[in-house]
């Protein structure tokens, strides 16, 4: 019973000294990733992948539908091309002269997300790695989360899903992460198990976290390498490579490049969220 | 007091809005209460704990239940009387997540020779299990939910291996932190809550993670 | 307002504070989410591997087996179970990567509705009662039906068929590249060229979907990835329908189905012509047919105008080195070979592929040409007993050629399975097969050869089902049982590929066995082939017109998911949308809008599409990529047996084509003329997105190829 109370007198003064700080943000990582269209086919491995990796339940035709799909990983198909009409619009055919652009969506894990101050009761926040972390345990399901974040990537456990994994399908679950029940919102998380496990084993050898330590699990499987992750804190990673040569900064929505032809982007970038993709337009001949 | 309108107390829902407070204080208290008459007590172990220097851990205790096992596997005699280390047989704590129940060949390996299936009737149990391939059902005593990640690794590496004042074989008093001290027990007890206040409690007075994720997956 | 009091003492008696207390202790918490002593179990290990590790997870090497491909794979196995499935980073074919079929390879492997018991007809027997028999009817001389087969598998299943009496082996695959194949073998000598789309400055398909299923896609599409990585290449897809391979193009052109021909050639001729690229080191008869091939014949052939011919020649004479791939049809083949030899990229981007050592492990294509061979054979009463493996022919064959009669004339059928089908249930012997992630095997991958690569298959774990029984032990069983030689030693498949592959790496010691197993294959020599020219070669052009009043042409394609329908029973890949329409779950009709308008159709209306063989039901989908004669519905979908997910789910076009084979490679067509009507009904085709414009919003962004090169050249860089 005194504990109850206890910890939070106690935890007073550590909380206030940080907000005199102006919040404690030494961070120790800060991952992020480039998903290079032009490189990207749009096969769906990334997707799949997501789903053997962690856990995710196939809800069936009408709950699709429904938009209850739990696909952390979403690959998007579009036919347009905005930018391209400015310098050669497709020709006027009939017909498709252009294939289609495929743009594989996920959490942007974005440092100024607007999911993570509406949480009731601060399930979701941000770790010292950079990742948007969500916390099954104290989600209480009001989806104010889902409901603000621009990209749609959040999902939300309307279904009990243990009819997913009839057995012996539920074999192959992932022990390094929950299975989500009822009531509970869910993400990417960057495959946060796997850096974990990079990180025991860093810490086992005794040695800090080198590029190509970590990989998530739509990057490895990626046949095109379309996908990179890693540390944006880590200037010899090739996240980080990529990211400087787009001339792409974080903490800024106005991003003031030498070169504006560079063709790193990220979504939705004047929203402000400070999102931690990086995009590469797609590049056509025309 | 006009004759037309109907008599209303004010606010008609208090009774049911005290009655479910009650009901909620008293289910949260009584839990409390409950939980409580299982922890406290001395713990079975030395007056001062477990003795590992450069750390401050907590002291609750738990009066666990008592577990049935299907081999009555007495940590009394073999990590008590006969001295054995703790990670002569849950060798896996050095390397894993988990700290692992023994493989039945490390039982096997001294019981074909020492206190054979023709002395014991326990060990003959068990060597009719290993011949036929059948791995004992071991009932879990300590154990935390499935969304939980504990590392036994990272844990013995800060507090045995990378401390300089611990030897290996000192390893007990580590093990004793968290499961308190097996040589009192025969059958497996749980000795410690194990509950998110316990880790937390600990973690803050020696500097381990507060991030959420690392723990909660 | 109610008058019945609250009596505290009755309040207190029924609530307790035993009852209370028991919300947290006995509480229906489920036992993996509790601190409870005594609700989890845990098995120890009996006698573990020094390097299992509970809480570790240990990975093996091992061999993919979802398509032809056969890519390496890495399979992480924790405490015993299979988890999750990567490329094996040591195989030059997928360099470890993996698609997303191969994920899904998990799924089958612990699908529920596996095979556990062999069977007799509906009754559950023992393996000793099955063979017996089996062995009691095979009177006549057997034939294998199974998919592409290598390694030593094939091996096993010659001495099988050569002891009891020279049976044949019919390799099924309708996802093939044979047209490819006899054209390569035709124009160059060599039926399996290595293909180098890495060194290509740009590709031009005609027909192939070379990024999705077309021979080892996830070594073309990470080939791909440096094609597209600076100096940038092109591409370029002639098609009748949209593939993954046409979504990614630079340019895209329909052509009519059948037509690819006709517009290669019309390249041909534009670069002859306009570009005066020389003809002479192409056969005499194909130099006749590019010459003949004028523009005007190609727009009648096909509806692609001469703009567009110039635009492809364009392409190709300015980013050289080219690649030119062509499937479907021999005579798109052949023009797509002709192309490769105007424009010098033999050699360059196609150098001459290899020979394993030994031979007979050497890759057996699967085509449609054995599946319309087997049913003619099994007509006219030429087989006898059959065994069938890796194959689903009542699925998959064509309505055209009566699969299911021909079957009846086969007194003994033999399936061996990991799931019911729809020809399982025409078999008398249903007989368990192990999954490939509890199997053991070998496997020359195409384009393995190249590199001297045989991949190795083993067992990730225990199999799920004691009875099952790898193919290897099966075939072993049944060639000892006919009295092949030389196999009596050998008491499973295991013992006999440790001998086998002791004998090619030329020793029996374990370490060198462990060294094979860790890397997942086994470097066996190869001997490079060479290009040898054709001096003369006819073809004849297909007069692909357009379909008449009130017809459509139907095309089925096969996608990187369902694949033939070999997949459809797998929740992972049924939930994954497709990837051009992005639907789940069902099938689909592609129309052009105009088609559409014209036909009074609108986006989700049901139309029944007839063909002379047979009809179907499913609803439209309308987009500008495919061509306005042409309705595709891609193939996978309309099981009736194969389990709780795949079954009653979609419609089967395999089911509407005909008989009709390619004259040349008697391969079966896979386009036929249909009519298409309105049923009247309407309903939402269920789909990831229902938009396929960004309204303004930068969701994807495209710059174009000129900007990126100045990029590139600019100090800055840029990627």
């Amino acid at each position: 019973m005194p504990s109850l109370l206890g910890n939070i007198f106690k935890g007073w003064a550590h909380y206030s000294k940080g907000v005199e700080e102006g919040g404690h943000h030494d961070y120790e990582h800060m991952f992020a990733m480039v998903i290079d269209l032009d490189r990207c086919t749009g096969c769906n491995a990334c997707s799949t992948a997501c789903y053997a990796e962690n856990n995710l339940p196939v809800v069936g035709e009408d709950k699709f539908g429904a938009r209850q799909a739990m696909h952390w990983m979403r690959v998007e198909r579009y036919f347009d091309e905005p930018d391209m009409d400015k310098i050669a619009a497709a020709e006027e055919t009939d017909t498709q002269s252009r294939g289609a652009s495929f743009l594989p969506m996920m959490c942007q894990h974005c440092n100024a997300a607007p999911c993570e101050p509406v949480c009731p009761v601060g399930a979701t926040y941000h770790t010292l790695d950079g990742l948007n972390a969500q916390v099954y345990n104290r989600c209480i399901g009001s989806r104010y989360c889902a409901n603000n974040c621009p990209f749609r990537v959040r999902y939300f456990n309307f279904y009990d899903t243990a009819e997913s994994w009839p057995a012996p399908m539920d074999q192959q679950l992932n022990p390094d992460l929950s299975v989500r029940s009822k009531g509970v919102m869910e993400k990417c998380t960057m495959c946060i198990q796997r850096t974990r496990a990079a990180r025991d084993t860093a810490k086992r050898e005794g040695r800090a976290l080198i590029d190509g330590d970590i990989q998530t699990a739509c990057q490895q499987t990626c046949p095109t390498s379309a996908i990179v992750f890693g540390d944006l804190l880590d200037e010899t990673s090739a996240v980080a490579k990529i990211w400087k040569r787009q001339q792409v900064k974080l903490g800024t929505y106005k991003q003031n490049k030498e070169n504006p032809d560079l063709r790193g982007y990220r979504i939705f970038e004047e929203l402000n969220v400070d999102a931690k993709v990086l995009y590469l337009e797609r590049v056509r001949e025309v | 007091m006009s004759p037309d309108r109907p008599k209303r107390r004010p606010f008609p829902w208090i009774r049911t809005v005290m009655a479910v407070g009650v009901v909620g204080a008293s289910i949260v208290l009584g839990g409390q209460l409950l939980e409580q008459e299982r922890r406290g007590g001395e713990s079975p172990v030395t007056e001062a704990g477990p003795r590992v220097p450069n750390a401050q851990f907590p002291t609750d205790t738990f009066n666990g239940k008592d577990v049935p096992q299907p081999i009555n596997y007495s940590h009394k005699l073999h990590a008590g009387d006969l001295g054995i280390n703790c990670l002569y047989c849950h060798t896996y704590a050095r390397r894993s997540k988990v700290a692992g129940i023994p493989p039945t060949s490390k039982c096997m390996g001294c019981h074909t020779v020492v206190a054979t299936a023709d002395e014991k009737p326990e060990i003959e149990k068990l060597a009719a299990m290993w011949e036929s391939g059948q791995s004992p059902a071991w009932n879990k005593v300590n154990d935390v939910p499935d969304f939980v990640h504990f590392s036994h690794e990272r844990h013995l590496q800060k507090f045995l291996f990378d401390n300089p004042d611990m030897n290996v074989k000192d390893s007990r008093e580590v093990c004793a932190m968290c499961h308190g001290d097996m040589v009192e027990v025969t059958v497996a007890k749980k000795m410690r809550p194990l509950t998110m206040g316990f880790c937390n409690t600990c973690h803050e007075n020696n500097n381990g993670p507060a991030d959420c994720t690392r723990c909660h997956k | 307002m109610s008058s019945t009091k609250i009596d505290r003492r009755n309040f207190l008696k029924v609530l307790g504070l035993g009852g209370a207390g028991a919300a947290l202790a006995g509480c229906d918490m489920p036992s993996y989410a509790t601190l409870e002593e005594g609700e989890e179990q845990v098995f120890s290990y009996l006698a573990p591997e020094e390097y299992v590790i509970p809480g570790i997870g240990v990975w093996y090497a091992s061999t993919c087996l979802q398509c032809p491909a056969g890519c390496g794979v890495h399979g992480r196995v924790r405490e015993g179970r299979a988890l999750k499935l990567e490329g094996n980073p040591n195989t030059a074919v997928n360099r470890g990567k993996l698609c997303q079929m191969g994920q899904a390879a998990l799924q089958t492997h612990y699908n529920p509705d596996r095979i556990a018991k062999p069977r007799i007809g509906a009754k559950e027997v023992t393996w000793a009662q099955a063979l017996a028999f089996i062995k009691a009817k095979s009177t006549g001389t057997p034939a294998w039906l199974t998919g592409a087969i290598s390694g030593h598998q094939g091996v096993l299943m010659d001495a099988h068929l050569n002891a009891s009496g020279g049976g044949k082996h019919y390799g099924v695959e309708i996802v093939n590249a044979q047209a490819w194949r006899s054209a390569c073998a035709d124009t160059i000598g060599d039926a399996q060229p290595d293909l180098h789309i890495d060194k290509a400055r740009s590709m031009v398909s005609f027909g192939a979907d070379v990024l999705g299923t077309w021979i080892s896609p996830v070594k073309f599409m990470a080939d791909y990835g440096e094609f597209r990585a600076a100096p940038r290449g092109v591409l370029t897809v002639i098609e009748p329908a949209m593939t993954l391979s046409g979504a990614n193009a630079d340019h895209w052109v329909a052509a009519r189905p059948g037509s690819e021909a006709a517009v290669a050639l019309g390249v041909a001729n534009a670069l002859a012509t306009e570009y005066s690229v020389s003809t002479s080191a192409l056969p005499t008869g194909v130099a006749d047919a590019i010459f003949t091939m004028t523009p005007e014949r190609v727009r009648e052939l096909s509806g692609v105008d001469t703009r567009t011919l110039s635009r492809i020649a364009g392409t190709l004479m300015s980013n050289s080195p080219s690649l030119v791939i062509g499937d479907g049809s021999y005579e798109n083949a052949v023009a797509a070979m002709a192309l490769n030899l105007m424009l010098g990229n033999i050699g360059a981007t196609i150098t001459p592929g290899a020979d394993l050592v030994p031979a007979d492990l050497a890759m057996r294509d699967g085509s449609t040409k054995a599946l319309a061979n087997f049913a003619k054979n099994a007509q006219s009463g030429d087989i006898q007993a059959a065994f069938i493996s890796g194959a689903n022919p009542v699925f998959t064959a064509p309505d055209g050629l009566n699969m299911k009669d021909a079957l009846a004339k086969i007194e003994l059928k033999v399936a061996i399975a990991m799931f019911e089908d729809e020809t399982t249930q025409f078999c008398d012997v249903v007989l368990p097969l192990a999954s490939p992630l509890e199997d053991w095997g070998t496997h020359a991958p195409p384009l393995g050869a190249a590199r001297g690569e045989i991949h190795v298959q083993q067992p990730l774990m225990e199999k799920l089902h004691p009875e099952a029984l790898g193919l290897g032990d099966i075939l072993l069983g049944l060639a000892q049982d006919a009295g092949a030689a030389g196999l009596d030693d050998f008491e499973d498949y295991y013992g006999y590929l440790r001998t086998a592959i002791s004998a090619m790496i030329g020793t029996g010691q374990e370490a060198a066995w462990q060294d094979v197993l860790q890397a997942g294959k086994v470097q066996a020599p190869a001997t490079q082939r060479s290009f040898t020219a054709n001096g003369s070669l006819t073809i004849n052009v297909p007069e692909s017109k357009a379909p008449g009043k009130g017809e459509l042409i139907l095309i089925t394609t096969a996608r990187q998911g369902l694949y033939d329908g070999r997949h459809a029973n797998l929740p992972w890949l049924q939930e994954a949308p497709d990837q051009i329409s992005k639907a789940v779950w069902d099938s689909w009709a592609e129309i052009h809008p105009t088609t559409a308008a014209r036909l009074g159709l609108k986006d989700g209306d049901y139309v029944t599409i007839t063909s002379a063989d047979g009809a179907l039901t499913t609803r439209i989908f309308l987009y500008k990529g495919v061509h306005p004669d042409a309705i595709a519905v891609p193939m996978g979908q309309g099981h009736t047996h194969y389990g709780r997910y795949a079954s009653s789910v979609g419609v089967n076009p395999l089911n509407l084509l005909g008989a009709d084979t390619d004259a040349r490679t008697g391969e079966v067509s896979n386009t036929t003329t249909v009519h298409v009507q309105a049923t009247g009904d309407n309903r939402y085709l269920v789909r990831l997105m229902d938009i396929d414009r960004q309204y303004g919003r930068k969701l994807t962004a495209t710059i174009s190829a000129d900007q990126q090169r100045r990029n590139q050249s600019n100090k800055q860089g840029g990627a």
